[in-house]
């Protein structure tokens, strides 16, 4: 892909949110099945590239119940995850957000901070999202961390709610709403 | 038909009419395709549609269509009801959102009595005010908005009555029976409503 085609949807500083690409579909498939990546997803049976694709179709469907997009990074050019708002729930004006870095060597740089501030900017300024939430393993610190940092708080811990490699793990439930986001912001 | 049968067919209808917003003199109820028939006499005749601003012919088939599921968990853009005469047990008219947008939480209102006998007894605002209620304390909408064109001098009397506030008049909007008439757009906000109903 090269730089003067990339449909920037929204700008960040070390990345920019781009609509998904059918061209990109077995990068998707990589990291939907790579295990480091997965545990955290929490995708239990393997990825098959058509099956992705069928999660690529066109959907008229208004307005839409999930937002996808890549994650680009503009200083290696590179697509490195998705970033997404899934289960929107209009009448509550609510949706879960969720992130996934594809690319292992992009831990731990902050990414998902700014991801996730770009998202919550969206849901709440452009989609009128009254409470975002976030389930996050009890073991994906990186992931409560930078849910932390954003303003989420921790709303509820469900008790051995996944099977993670042989164990029940828990389970957290974060959640921002609006009005907390806006004070923060002043 | 004769009229034992008749009977008997109100009978029945009247088992299943499901109320889902109950008034004093009128339900809202879900609709149904049984009543297609009904709601196609409704919607062509002259005395109805000329306030309805419906100017093509609809077949029953076309109305059929209206009934038609939508495709799971599509949301829908529209939303209506069926107006129901609890004392004379019959459908009378519709009444519902179109053009609702979820985002911006807004939604246009509409109210037709398909029943001329039944005009002039405030059932629309009757109807109204349920559904507006609706709107605001179940969809959670931020502004309904209505247009209503000059010479329907009824509605606008309704508007005015159930709080709505001009906010404009787009002239000439609107080709009917001869001649361009303008459109009124009102608009009620959810906190004027709540605090006039508190």
């Amino acid at each position: 892909m090269t730089d003067d085609i990339i449909p920037i949807f929204i700008e960040g500083e070390t990345i920019d949110f781009v609509p998904l690409n059918i061209e990109n579909i077995k990068l998707y498939a990589k990291w939907e099945n790579n295990p480091k990546v997965r545990i955290y997803a929490r995708n239990i049976l393997p990825r098959t590239v058509e099956e992705m694709k069928k999660y690529l179709e066109p959907s008229d469907k208004r307005p839409k119940n999930e937002v996808s997009f890549e994650i680009w990074h503009k200083k290696d050019k590179k697509t490195i995850g998705f970033g997404e708002l899934s289960d929107i729930n209009w009448y509550n004006q609510q949706a879960y957000l969720g992130l996934l870095i594809g690319e292992p060597d992009y831990w731990g740089q902050k990414i998902g901070e700014e991801a996730t501030r770009l998202l919550v900017e969206y849901a709440f300024n452009e989609l009128n999202i009254f409470k975002l939430k976030a389930s996050i393993l009890v073991v994906n610190k990186g992931s409560w961390r930078c849910a932390e940092k954003n303003g989420f708080t921790r709303e509820a811990t469900l008790k051995k709610d996944m099977y993670v490699n042989g164990e029940y793990l828990d389970n957290y439930v974060y959640s921002l709403l609006k009005e907390d986001w806006l004070k923060l912001k002043k | 038909m004769t009229e034992e049968k008749k009977d008997k067919e109100d009978k029945k209808e009247e088992d299943d009419v499901f109320p889902f917003i109950e008034g004093e003199t009128i339900d809202l109820v879900a609709g149904s395709s049984k009543w297609a028939n009904l709601i196609c006499k409704w919607m062509n005749n002259p005395k109805v549609r000329h306030y309805s601003r419906n100017m093509w012919p609809l077949t029953l088939e076309e109305v059929k269509k209206f009934f038609e599921p939508l495709p799971d968990r599509q949301m829908r853009e529209f939303i209506v009801f069926t107006i129901y005469h609890k004392q004379s047990k019959r459908p009378i008219g519709s009444v519902g959102f179109n053009h609702i947008n979820w985002v911006s939480r807004n939604a246009n209102i509409f109210a037709t009595i398909g029943e001329p006998e039944y005009w002039g007894r405030g059932i629309v605002v009757e109807a109204s005010k349920l559904i507006i209620n609706y709107g605001f304390t179940e969809l959670n909408l931020h502004k309904i908005f209505a247009g209503v064109f000059t010479p329907n001098t009824r509605s606008l009397r309704a508007a005015e009555k159930l709080g709505f506030e001009k906010e404009g008049v787009l002239k000439e909007e609107m080709y009917v029976d001869g001649q361009y008439h303008d459109i009124h757009k009102f608009a009620l906000f959810k906190r004027d409503w709540l605090k006039s109903n508190e």
